[in-house]
Formats: C-alpha cells, sequence, structure tokens
C-alpha cells in the first residue's frame, strides 16, 4: 500500500486499547454484577412478597390448589429436547407437603390469585406456614371463628403472649439452670481433685461437697419443673386453618413467632415486617439446623474474634515494626527478614490453620490442661533454666551496651552485635523448653482430664491463628508509616534532649498512629472474612454458649464460637436443605461483605488521610 | 526499654519462623525407619520345633511344644502368674501340621488320623491394686473336625467368615498327597447360634491337574483356597455357586534357579506373599487384570532378597507390614511401599516369630527354649517419598497408581497417602484461575496504568483492591449454589461469551481507528472502558442467549434410541471421552479468579504506573501512538513487576481453600453413572478417579481443601496428620518460594531504574 491515509499511521495499535479498555470493562462489570448480585438476593430476603395461589391441572384433568411465594422463574429442557417454562413456589408448610420449595410447569397452571386472606406464619418448628385461618380453640373448649371481628387481635395476643413465655423459659434454662448446672460441675470437679489428692481430711470435705450437690440437684428439679409448668402454657390455645391444598392442620399458639397476611400489606406495614424481620435475624439465635431464626450467635463470634485478633496483632506487629525499622541494624539480615515477613502475607491461611492446630491447640493447649506430655528430666530442665537465664540476661547485657543513637543509620558495630540476634533466639528458644517441658507443671485442668478444656480448638486459638496470619499485613503497614514520618521531627526531638525511646514513644509512633491503624483494621478485615483456619481451629456450626457472657469468669476463651463466614458455608453445604437455607445465606452473605467493605473503607479513608497530612507537612 | 523493645522484634521475628520450624518437625517423622530394640528374654523349655505368640499388652507370651502342652510364662514373673494347659487331643493321636492364626489367636492342628483340631489361645486384662495390668491366660477348645480318617495331615487351615467357615486339609505326603475341603454349616434358629455341623468333604486332588499338593491356604473370605504344590506352582481354587473352580494356577518364581519355598498371606487376605529358596520375596494381590471380569494374582512388588533364604514370616495384625526371618537376619517390611523398615542382625536360631496385635513388641523363639522380646517402634510404615510422590500398585488395583485416600471403615484398609493428585489438583485449579484472571487483569492494568485519566484512576483502584478482600467463602457459596447450577446447562453460551467479547472489542477499535480523527476526539481519551461496558452487557446478554443455538448446531449427541440430542452434556462425555460434572474447573477457575484478579492487578498497576515519565514522554515525543508507547517502552519495562504479579497472583491461587472446597464438589455428588467422585464431605473419604487428567469439565481435591477437610478429623500424630502437615509444608515451601522469588525481582527492578 503506497498511500496510507495519515489517521492510520497515528493510531496504530487502537485495536489493543479498546482489547484493554475491554479487560477493565470486564472487571468492573464482575465486582459491580457480584456485590449487586449479593445486595439484590440478600436486601430482599427479608421484603415481605406476596403470596400466589395457582390453580394447577395435574395430567389427570384433576385441579389442585396450592400457594406460596414466587422465587424464580426459569426454562426447563424437556425430555423431547424442548423447553418448558416453570416457577419456583416457596410453599412452607414442610410439615405437610414434606418440601418447602415445589416446581410448577407453568403451562399446568389455570389461574393465579393473591387472596388476602392468606396468612404466613413463621413457626418456630418446620419453617413457615402459609394458610387460611379457620378458628381458635382454648384448651377450655371456647372456640373463635376466624370470621369473628376480635378473631385477628386475639390470634395477635396468643402470638405475643406465646413469644412471651418462650423468652422466660430461656431466662430460666439460660440462666438460673444453666448456673445451678455450672455449680454441680464445678463441685464435681472439686470431688475428684479431693479423691486423687488421697488426703485423711478430704473425707469430710468430700461429704459436704457431696451434700452440697444433693441441694443443688433438688433446686435443680424444682426449676426444671417450672420451665415444663411454662411449656406447658404454650400449648394452651390451637389455631386451626386450613392449607391451599383445602387440607385442615392445627398448629398451637405457642409454636407461631410471627404472622402477617402479605397479600394485604400496605407499604407502611411491609416496611415494618422488614424491619422485624431484619431484626430477629440479627438478634436472636438460629433455629432448624441453622437454616431459621436469626444469627445473632455468629455476629457476636465474629465480632469477638476480631477484636480479640486486633487485641493481640497489635502490640506484637508494632513491637516488631520498630524493632524492624527503629533499632535493627539495615543491614543484609534485616533485609531478608523483611522480604521473609512481606512473603508470609502470601502463605496460604490454611497453613497458619494447620500451624494453629498442631502448635496452639494440641501444643500449648494440652500443655495448658495437662501440664508437659514428655518432661525433661530435672536435671535437664535445670539446666535449660539456667541456660536460658544466662542466655537472657547476655542478650540483655548486649542490647543495653550498645545503644545505636540516630535510627536508621545505624551501622553494626563489631561482634557484638552479630552476636545479639543469636543470642537472643537461643534464649527464645531455651526459654520455650523450659516452659513447656517442664517437670513440674501439671496443668491447670488435669481434674477435667481427659476432656479438654484448652486441648480443642476455642476461640483464643482461632484469634491467635489468625493474628499471626495478619502479622505481616499489620508489620508492614506500621513500618510504612514510620518510615514516612519526617526526619526533621526526630531530629527536633532529639535534639531537644530526648532519648531514642522517647522520641519513637512520644513523638514517632503519634505521628505513625493513622498508619498502624491502617494496618490493624486491614489486618481486622482480612481475619474477619478467613474461614478455612478457623475450620481446624474452634469454629462449629453451633455454639451453646457465647464467648463473653456474664458468667465468671466473663471471658470464655477456651469456648468454640460460631462465625459469619463459617456459617455461610454451613448452610450452604452442610445443611439438611440447602435450598430452603439460600435465603439465610445471602443475608448473611451481605453482612460479611458489608463488615468486610466498611473494614477495608475505613483503612482505605485513614491512608488517604495520612497521605494528605504528610504531603502537608513535607515542608 | 530500647532493649526491652530489641528483644521484644528479636522474639516476634523468631516466633514467626517458628511456625516453618514447627511444621517440618511434625513431618520429620514421617521418613524415620523402624527402631527395634530388645527389651527382655523368658526362658522356656527346650522343644524342637515351638510355637509362640503373644498377647495384647505383651505381658504374657505362650509357648507351645508342638504336641499336647502349652505354656503361658510371663515377663514379669512378679505381676503375672505362669500356667500350663494340656490341650484335650484324642489319645493315640500326634499332631502332624499346624498352622497358627494371630488375627483369632487361633490353633489349628492336623492331626495323624486326619482330623483337625482348633484351640483358641485367649486372654484376659484386669487392674490390681498397684495399677499394673495383670494378663490371664487360657485355652478353649473350639472344635475337633471329624474329616474321613485317613493318612496324617501334611497341611492345614481353617478361616470362619461368619455364615461360611471352610476347611482344608493336604492328606498324606508326595504322590499320594490329597487336598481336601469341607464347609461347615451352622444352623440358625430364633433362640441364636445353633450347632455347627461339618459337610460332606470335598476332594479337589484332580483340579490340581497332576500335580501333588504340599501346602495349603484360606483367605479370611472362606470362599477359595490356596494351593502350593510340588512343582513349585500356586493353584488359586475358588468356591463358586458351591462348585470349586480353578481360577488360576501360576508360578511366582518362574526358572528352575530357585523355586518356591513358601507362601502366606498379608493382613487383609488379598495379597499373598511368596519367597523363594534364595531368599526373594514377591507379593502377588487379587485384582481385576485388565479384559478379565474376575479378580485373579498378579505380582505387584518385590523386595530384595534376605541373604540365606527366608525360614520364618509373619504378618502384622495392625497394617501391612510384616516380619521374616532366617538364621542371621531379621528383617521388617512394608508391602505397600516395598520399604525394608528395620534388620536386625540376629545372635541365635530362631524357631517361631510372633507379634501382639498392636504391632509394637516382636518375640523370637530361639531354638534354646529363650524367648527374646523386641519392642518395634514404627509409627509410620506406610510413610515415606515413595508413598507420597510414586506410583503405588495398591492391593485390587489394576495398575500402579497415584491416589489419595487416607481413611475407611475396616482396619486391613490400605491408606493411600500420594501427595501427587492432590498437588496436580492445586495446580489445574490455579492454572484454570489464572487463564481466565491474567488477560483481564492485565489488560484492565495496562488501561489503568497508561490510558485513564489520573481522577478517575483514584476511584477504580480502591475499587479493584476491595474486591482483593471479599471473603472467599462468598466466592466459594456463590460458585456452587449459584454459578454452577447456572451454567451447568450454558456452556456454549459461556464459550460464545468468551469468545465474543475479546472479538467484539477488537472489532470495535478496529472501527474506531478507521474513522475520521474529529469524530474521534469526541470520546476522551482514556474513557473507552464507560464505552464498552454497555456493550460487553449486551454482548453478555447476547451469547447467553446463543448458546442454545450453538449447541443445537455444533454439540448433537446421539441418543440411545437413535434420535439426536443437542446438550453439551452430554456430547462432552461422548467426544473427549471424560465425564462432565456441575461443579467443575470452569465454575472453579471462574471464581478463583475474583480472588486472583484484584491482586495481579494491584501489583502490575504498581509496576507499569512506576515506570519514569521521563522515558514515556521521550518515546511520545519521537511520534508514537500511546500503544506503541505501552508495547515497546512500558511493558519492557515493567516486565518484571508483572511477572512477579503473575508469581503472587499463582501462589494465592494454589493456597485458595474454601472456593474450592465449595466449589469443586468435595461434597457427595453422583456423576452421570452413578459413581461417587469425591466420598461423603468431611468423613475423609476422598478419592481420586479423576486426578490423572487435567480436564476442565471435571472437579478436582487441592492440597489445601483437602487439608481443611479432613485435618479435623485425623488423629493426633498419626501418619495421616503428620501427611497433611507435609501438605501444608509443601503449600508453604511452594507460596514462600514463588513470593520471595517475586520480591527478588522486583526490587531489582527498583534498583535498576534508580540507578538508571
Amino acid at each position: 500500500m503506497s498511500s496510507l491515509p495519515k489517521y492510520r499511521q497515528q493510531t496504530r495499535g487502537e485495536i489493543q486499547v479498546w482489547l484493554c479498555a475491554a479487560g477493565l470493562a470486564c472487571g468492573l462489570l464482575m465486582i459491580g454484577g457480584l456485590l449487586l448480585l449479593i445486595l439484590a438476593n440478600g436486601a430482599t430476603v427479608f421484603w415481605p412478597k406476596p403470596i400466589t395461589e395457582c390453580t394447577v391441572r395435574a395430567q389427570d384433568g384433576t385441579e389442585s390448589k396450592i400457594s406460596g411465594e414466587v422465587v424464580k422463574t426459569q426454562l426447563r429442557r424437556t425430555a423431547e429436547g424442548g423447553t418448558k417454562t416453570e416457577i419456583q413456589l416457596f410453599t412452607g408448610n414442610k410439615d405437610a407437603y414434606g418440601l418447602g420449595f415445589r416446581f410448577i410447569d407453568r403451562e399446568s397452571i389455570t389461574s393465579e390469585t393473591q387472596p388476602e386472606d392468606l396468612i404466613l406464619a413463621e413457626r418456630m418448628e418446620y419453617g413457615d406456614a402459609i394458610f387460611r385461618p379457620v378458628q381458635l380453640k382454648r384448651k377450655d373448649g371456647s372456640t373463635l371463628p376466624a370470621t369473628d371481628p376480635r378473631f385477628h387481635q386475639t390470634l395477635q395476643d396468643l402470638v405475643r403472649e406465646g413469644n412471651h413465655l418462650r423468652d422466660r423459659i430461656l431466662s430460666l434454662e439460660k440462666g438460673r439452670i444453666g448456673k445451678i448446672n455450672a455449680r454441680i460441675k464445678a463441685t464435681e470437679l472439686r470431688i475428684k481433685e479431693l479423691q486423687t489428692d488421697g488426703k485423711p481430711q478430704a473425707a469430710t470435705e468430700i461429704s459436704r461437697l457431696r451434700n452440697r450437690i444433693t441441694a443443688e440437684q433438688k433446686k435443680f428439679d424444682g426449676l426444671i419443673q417450672e420451665s415444663r409448668q411454662l411449656r406447658a402454657q404454650l400449648d394452651d390455645a390451637e389455631l386451626v386453618c386450613r392449607l391451599s391444598s383445602g387440607e385442615e392442620r392445627t398448629v398451637k399458639t405457642g409454636n407461631i413467632v410471627f404472622f402477617f397476611e402479605p397479600n394485604r400489606l400496605s407499604l407502611g406495614q411491609k416496611i415494618w415486617v422488614f424491619l422485624r424481620r431484619v431484626t430477629e435475624f440479627a438478634t436472636s439465635e438460629p433455629r432448624e439446623a441453622n437454616t431459621e431464626g436469626g444469627i445473632f450467635p455468629a455476629i457476636f463470634g465474629t465480632f469477638v474474634m476480631t477484636i480479640l485478633l486486633a487485641l493481640l496483632v497489635t502490640p506484637f506487629g508494632v513491637i516488631a515494626a520498630i524493632y524492624l525499622r527503629e533499632y535493627a541494624s539495615q543491614g543484609l539480615l534485616v533485609r531478608v527478614v523483611r522480604i521473609c515477613v512481606n512473603n508470609l502475607a502470601g502463605v496460604p491461611s490454611i497453613v497458619f490453620g494447620v500451624f494453629g492446630l498442631g502448635f496452639f491447640v494440641y501444643g500449648m493447649g494440652s500443655f495448658i490442661d495437662g501440664g508437659a506430655k514428655v518432661p525433661l528430666p530435672p536435671v535437664w530442665w535445670l539446666a535449660a533454666a539456667i541456660g536460658f537465664i544466662v542466655c537472657l540476661t547476655v542478650s540483655l547485657l548486649l542490647a543495653v551496651q550498645s545503644p545505636t543513637p540516630g535510627g536508621e543509620s545505624a551501622r553494626p558495630r563489631g561482634f557484638a552485635s552479630r552476636l545479639k540476634p543469636l543470642v537472643a533466639t537461643l534464649a527464645v528458644a531455651l526459654g520455650v523448653v523450659t516452659l513447656f517441658q517442664c517437670p513440674y507443671f501439671h496443668g491447670f485442668f488435669s481434674s477435667s482430664l481427659p476432656t479438654p478444656t484448652f486441648g480443642t480448638g476455642g476461640i483464643l486459638w482461632a484469634s491467635l491463628t489468625l493474628a499471626l496470619m495478619t502479622l505481616p499485613v499489620v508489620i508492614v503497614a506500621t513500618e510504612e508509616a514510620l518510615a514516612a514520618v519526617p526526619r526533621g521531627v526526630r531530629e527536633a526531638a532529639l535534639a531537644c534532649g530526648a532519648s531514642k525511646w522517647q522520641t519513637i514513644q512520644r513523638v514517632v509512633l503519634p505521628s505513625a498512629l493513622p498508619g498502624v491503624m491502617t494496618g490493624v483494621i486491614l489486618a481486622m478485615a482480612r481475619g474477619a472474612g478467613e474461614v478455612a483456619p478457623l475450620m481446624i481451629t474452634g469454629v462449629v456450626k453451633l455454639a451453646p454458649s457465647l464467648p463473653l457472657d456474664l458468667d465468671a469468669p466473663y471471658i470464655h476463651a477456651e469456648r468454640k464460637f460460631m462465625h459469619l463466614g463459617f456459617h455461610i458455608y454451613d448452610l450452604g453445604f452442610q445443611s439438611p436443605d440447602s435450598e430452603a437455607a439460600k435465603p439465610m445465606v445471602f443475608a448473611t452473605t451481605l453482612l460479611l461483605i458489608l463488615l468486610v467493605v466498611v473494614l477495608n473503607l475505613a483503612a482505605i479513608s485513614l491512608r488517604t488521610h495520612l497521605r494528605r497530612k504528610y504531603q502537608a507537612s513535607a515542608f | 526499654m530500647t532493649s526491652i523493645i530489641a528483644f521484644g522484634g528479636v522474639c516476634i521475628v523468631v516466633a514467626v519462623f517458628g511456625i516453618f520450624a514447627f511444621i517440618f518437625s511434625e513431618v520429620v517423622p514421617l521418613f524415620g525407619k523402624a527402631r527395634v530394640e530388645k527389651t527382655a528374654t523368658v526362658q522356656f523349655p527346650v522343644t524342637a520345633d515351638g510355637l509362640t505368640g503373644l498377647d495384647e499388652w505383651s505381658q504374657l507370651p505362650f509357648h507351645y511344644d508342638g504336641q499336647r502342652t502349652l505354656r503361658f510364662q510371663p515377663v514379669q514373673p512378679s505381676i503375672n502368674q505362669p500356667s500350663q494347659v494340656t490341650l484335650p487331643l484324642p489319645d493315640a493321636v500326634t499332631v502332624t501340621s499346624r498352622r497358627f492364626d494371630p488375627e483369632h489367636n487361633r490353633l489349628i492342628l492336623g492331626l495323624s488320623d486326619g482330623q483337625v483340631a482348633i484351640y483358641q489361645v485367649k486372654y484376659a486384662s484386669s487392674a490390681d491394686a498397684t495399677g499394673s495390668t495383670v494378663v490371664k491366660g487360657s485355652v478353649s477348645s473350639e472344635r475337633l473336625l471329624p474329616l474321613p480318617p485317613g493318612q496324617p495331615l501334611q497341611s492345614v487351615d481353617y478361616k470362619d467368615a461368619g455364615d461360611r467357615k471352610l476347611v482344608a486339609v493336604v492328606q498324606g505326603q508326595g504322590a499320594s498327597a490329597k487336598l481336601l475341603v469341607a464347609s461347615l454349616r451352622q444352623s440358625r434358629s430364633l433362640l441364636g447360634a445353633g450347632q455347627v455341623k461339618i459337610g460332606e468333604s470335598i476332594d479337589l486332588t484332580a483340579k490340581l491337574e497332576g500335580q501333588h499338593p504340599e501346602h495349603v491356604l484360606i483367605p479370611g473370605t472362606a470362599d477359595s483356597v490356596i494351593v502350593e504344590t510340588d512343582r513349585h506352582e500356586i493353584f488359586y481354587l475358588f468356591l463358586k455357586n458351591s462348585a470349586w473352580e480353578l481360577r488360576q494356577r501360576f508360578r511366582p518364581f518362574p526358572g528352575e534357579s530357585s523355586p518356591l519355598a513358601g507362601i502366606d498371606l498379608l493382613l487383609g487376605d488379598v495379597s499373598l506373599v511368596t519367597w523363594s529358596d534364595a531368599g526373594d520375596l514377591r507379593i502377588f494381590s487379587l485384582f481385576v487384570p485388565p479384559g478379565e471380569t474376575t479378580r485373579l494374582f498378579g505380582q505387584t512388588k518385590s523386595f530384595p532378597a534376605l541373604p540365606g533364604g527366608i525360614l520364618h514370616y509373619l504378618p502384622s495384625q495392625r497394617n501391612k507390614s510384616f516380619a521374616v526371618a532366617n538364621d542371621q537376619l531379621l528383617r521388617i517390611c512394608h508391602a505397600t511401599t516395598e520399604g525394608v523398615r528395620a534388620s536386625i542382625k540376629l545372635s541365635f536360631r530362631p524357631v517361631d516369630l510372633a507379634m501382639d496385635a498392636k504391632s509394637e513388641h516382636l518375640a523370637l523363639l530361639d531354638n534354646s527354649g529363650v524367648l527374646h522380646l523386641y519392642q518395634v517402634d514404627d509409627p509410620h510404615p506406610e510413610a515415606g517419598f515413595r508413598a507420597f510422590f510414586s506410583r503405588i500398585w495398591y492391593e485390587g488395583s489394576s495398575k500402579p497408581k497415584h491416589e489419595w485416600q487416607s481413611t475407611s471403615g475396616t482396619d486391613d484398609f490400605e491408606p493411600k497417602l500420594s501427595l501427587t493428585p492432590l498437588i496436580i489438583g492445586s495446580l489445574k485449579g490455579t492454572l484454570y484461575a489464572l487463564l481466565f484472571a491474567v488477560p483481564i487483569a492485565l489488560l484492565a492494568a495496562v488501561f489503568v496504568a497508561q490510558f485513564m485519566h489520573p481522577d478517575v484512576k483514584k476511584v477504580v483502584k480502591p475499587v479493584m483492591e476491595i474486591m482483593a478482600s471479599l471473603p472467599s467463602v462468598v466466592l466459594g457459596f456463590l460458585a456452587a449454589l449459584w454459578l454452577a447450577p447456572l451454567i451447568e446447562t450454558r456452556v456454549p453460551s459461556v464459550i460464545a461469551i468468551v469468545i465474543l467479547i475479546p472479538l467484539i472489542s477488537a472489532l470495535i477499535g478496529f472501527g474506531w481507528s478507521l474513522l475520521p480523527v474529529r469524530h474521534r476526539n469526541l470520546l476522551p481519551k482514556g474513557s473507552e472502558y464507560g464505552v464498552l461496558i454497555p456493550i460487553v452487557i449486551l454482548i453478555a446478554w447476547g451469547g447467553w442467549h446463543l448458546g442454545p443455538i450453538l449447541e443445537r448446531v455444533f454439540f448433537v449427541t446421539d441418543a440411545p434410541d437413535g434420535s439426536k440430542i443437542a446438550d453439551f452434556r452430554l456430547w462432552w462425555p461422548q467426544f473427549t471421552g471424560t465425564p462432565y460434572d456441575q461443579r467443575n474447573c470452569l465454575v472453579v477457575g471462574f471464581m478463583m479468579g475474583f480472588a486472583v484478579i484484584p491482586i495481579i492487578f494491584t501489583i502490575s498497576e504498581d509496576s507499569l504506573s512506576n515506570v519514569p515519565p521521563s522515558i514515556i514522554s521521550a518515546s511520545e515525543a519521537l511520534g508514537a501512538s500511546r500503544w506503541q508507547v505501552v508495547r515497546t517502552v512500558v511493558l519492557p519495562v515493567a516486565s518484571a513487576g508483572i511477572f512477579s504479579a503473575l508469581m503472587i497472583g499463582f501462589g494465592r491461587a494454589v493456597g485458595e481453600t474454601m472456593i474450592v472446597v465449595m466449589a469443586t464438589g468435595n461434597t457427595a455428588i453422583m456423576d452421570t453413572n452413578g459413581r461417587l467422585i469425591f466420598g461423603e464431605f468431611g468423613l475423609g473419604h476422598g478419592q481420586f478417579p479423576l486426578a490423572d487428567h487435567w480436564d476442565i469439565f471435571n472437579g478436582m481435591r487441592t492440597l489445601s481443601a483437602n487439608i481443611a477437610v479432613e485435618l479435623p478429623e485425623a488423629a493426633v500424630h498419626s501418619t495421616h496428620y503428620r501427611t497433611l502437615f507435609l501438605g501444608a509444608m509443601v503449600l508453604f515451601l511452594m507460596t514462600f518460594s514463588l513470593n520471595t522469588a517475586a520480591e527478588l525481582l522486583r526490587q531489582r527492578l527498583r534498583e535498576k531504574f534508580r540507578i538508571g
């Protein structure tokens, strides 16, 4: 081609530019689509949807009615190779139909209505029910037909009363009965301890404790009786109702948590129902193998774990960063250490989980429970202890002897300063041996063995594992923040006669604080969303009690806990009815993503704030 | 203060590296050999051919003198009492052959009048006042089987498989030897098990095709007999529909130089151990060879010769280990790994070996009546480099395989611990994730770094970074419960979209470059992506609906009834021969892409942005178009950074756990043939029939997912537990070394441009 048009030459590679743009467009669409998908599915879970009553004609010509919420419409391949439209209906009434969902061919539906008298009731058992009320039956034999004008109010009152009763039973069982249980258990442990001691005066003590147990047992039986009576009250009234299929069933009003008429709701009422359901989701305990009810324990567990993680990771991360940036001589060794610390951030979380299980749970945990498994012979232990003290003293002496003025510009000072890390490492190693192989320590919980107390997964071990995993994030962020503190500020402080530690403590750290916080928040965000290491270090699908409560000692670091991320996994994959659990999973997912995104946004805004601040103070 | 900070800092840094040290220390014992130590001796009366056995606690060994006396002699006389039992054999008979079944402690004696007597040695333990275990031994007479009277029995065996009980004997010697088998029947009534009656004995000598039986064995299923003949051949006879048939005859050691010296069974009774006069040992296992329909014996293992030949053989009752010995040497071997676990020189001539039920103690009876007790400490016999990384011919399989199946319901199960399928699974998932993520991430990074307006960039970059912190459990859940069912029937649509997006974008770019400049200037440079977002949505929508049409044209299979079916799910297995799973690599790759894209994007965007503006300006001044600048200047300069971004992305994908656990079908899913692809979730029954190929429409299990699923169930410090730690170490090393390499590369790059 002899005469290429001029504009062609100028824009060579335009195709590639557009391809790049397509890559970006895809990336942005993927994120947007994903977030939108979760938002759309998660936020609408609690919004009351209308209930459709369909008349379905079966192949033999008989017609039947069924009602439910339309979940989705989809195409289905038929055996002949064609496609058919079918709708998925959430029918509820699992006790009557066996399944909560049903697929119906669009063709077979002869009519669809949205009758206003249908009621959707959330029950304690068997999930939601969709029905028409017939009458209320009391235990004394009196009935109230649904046509009565007082019917709705009476039902409302009965349901409220039932909720109240259930609250009372719960507080009785968890509160007073739980306390008596704990006391009996503690007394039994004490008896066991006394028995193994075998002291002569133990016998009287044991019989005294036995008497105490008997007394407690009497109280316990009384309370159980009380809760049984309350439970009996729950069964006082029954609601007779008719399903769309024509079947008549009875529901105990004490079994109903909440009910409304979805097709009769005004916008205001819809909002009210929505808010009520959201509140229930966020504050109540799960029911029905986690597929119903709320996720409060999971929210609380995630919260406590994340806070614990932040408390653990911050001091360690900051101290390590200060050491690396301000104290260590910036030689090859520190460079290598820094690269390694950076790269620990890229090590898969499951590896940390494996370490946590092996070291924290089976190592430290069983040590706390029952002392060293293979203790050192006393002589060796004594030698190790002396070695530890010597190494500790030497390394402290070395550290004191070679103060390194001028922070970053410090140079290695010959043999002694090279020896420092070696001696310190030796001190740590000997310290670990001295502590963990002590032949004189037999554990804090040896009386309850072989049932492990700390020697099994728990919130402390999970938090420690995640703290270790997120340590590099904090170290790197803190180091960056420390490096960003202008040199002039330090020099000014030193010139005023401040010691090195005073400079760091009063001047450097405060101005690096936003950076440190960024790191901690990022660590929390990463920790909050991580599930794999938790699966092996202490998360469970249903924890009987919270890790923080009002029973002494208030913080129960050894308890297993529930977690939002694991809840998602458990609901979606291990629940008996994953289709019924799907709305709950989406809602939980939305919550978890909100948590993580909010934490991330906080970190990002802190970071920009920090940058702006130092840009301003450059001169 | 200074010193405290310094000390604390060093401690923390050391602790961080302690992770690797700890995992390593958990893994090391896997590669250790067995430790065998002599602990005690017990004196028994001198007999020419004694037989010995051990109790579960190795406290009270017994000694049988070969005729009528059985003695229990304690290891610690202060705790246990010696005792002696006389076996109630009929008068005027002698014991001519015997077999000890260590699984049930059953002593089977062949008598000179052709009958078989069966005794059981029983042990009971109790704790005495001081807390030490007191063991009491006794012998119960199980039954006396009245076989037709005849010549003395030369070899005898008996097995009780519940409903089926079988006894087999070789009567007489040399040319007159006869092989007899008899079934035992137990009548059952409502009141429980009734009387055991012996059925008619069947003479199977004719089945041996003219050879003479010497030695007979019955596997635990009691439905077959294995016979060694005088011409060093093995005959495998099987009871099918109450008729005996010859399944197989073979010669374990072909050639005359080294004839067959003995045969015995391994724990589980599906492997036959054979050894020759020269001490060579070969193991034959039952499996269905290609082209056959029944299970036959085939050689699966061979062991180095024990110099001096093998005189004694003893299988372990806990795993696939066995001990062999002659007058100078004792050797403990493990069948699965073909490894010699321990080798000990003996200073005496053993006449019998015994092992306790836990395989923790070994007892050797010498010809002077002294029982030498050894403690065997071999916690991980099934481990080792061979087990983890090479092909192993497992029992029941028709060829050597890499396989992972760590646990099972039965006691005689052979753990399959090959890490290879897991590593391949990890790499496979990573490969597909990168295939999908790398183009998008790199193209987006180039666009954001070089073409986009800086103000927009300030928004776009944090958005991509937030995507990096999306919890992987969320991605996994979406992959499995939303994406997998969605695209299960729409693979052609996905193919269409994947092809159409770059194609149409390139076409638009081409068309755009043909437009006159004044029209092009209407769109500000750097906002092309804004135009493309609605177009990409449109393409996705169009491609989604184009899919079924494509399917009808290209992916048509023949249904069994001859009609044509347009269904990709059926077409794929027919076309490629590999199965199609709902939760496949396509799903994993796509979802893992969400996790990998932001990482690759962020790091490569950083390195692209850090290219010195001076050289960009210089090339622009020379008249290069904006793509030419990128291609010739920016990309080469940033290449090291991009490479390190790829490596870090690789590291993230390799270690990703939750997405894989949830999206690859770790849950029980049946494929079209109804075959279980992966075992029950959480029970550790994973099997890997698909691990040998890289097919995109299959599931897989990765190292990380395997750890997450199986570690909670692994017993502390068991082989399984330590092997999972080894998996973690492999992952750690893989990611750590990759990341370090990437970091070093980036630092070098940084220094290079500081100098330049």
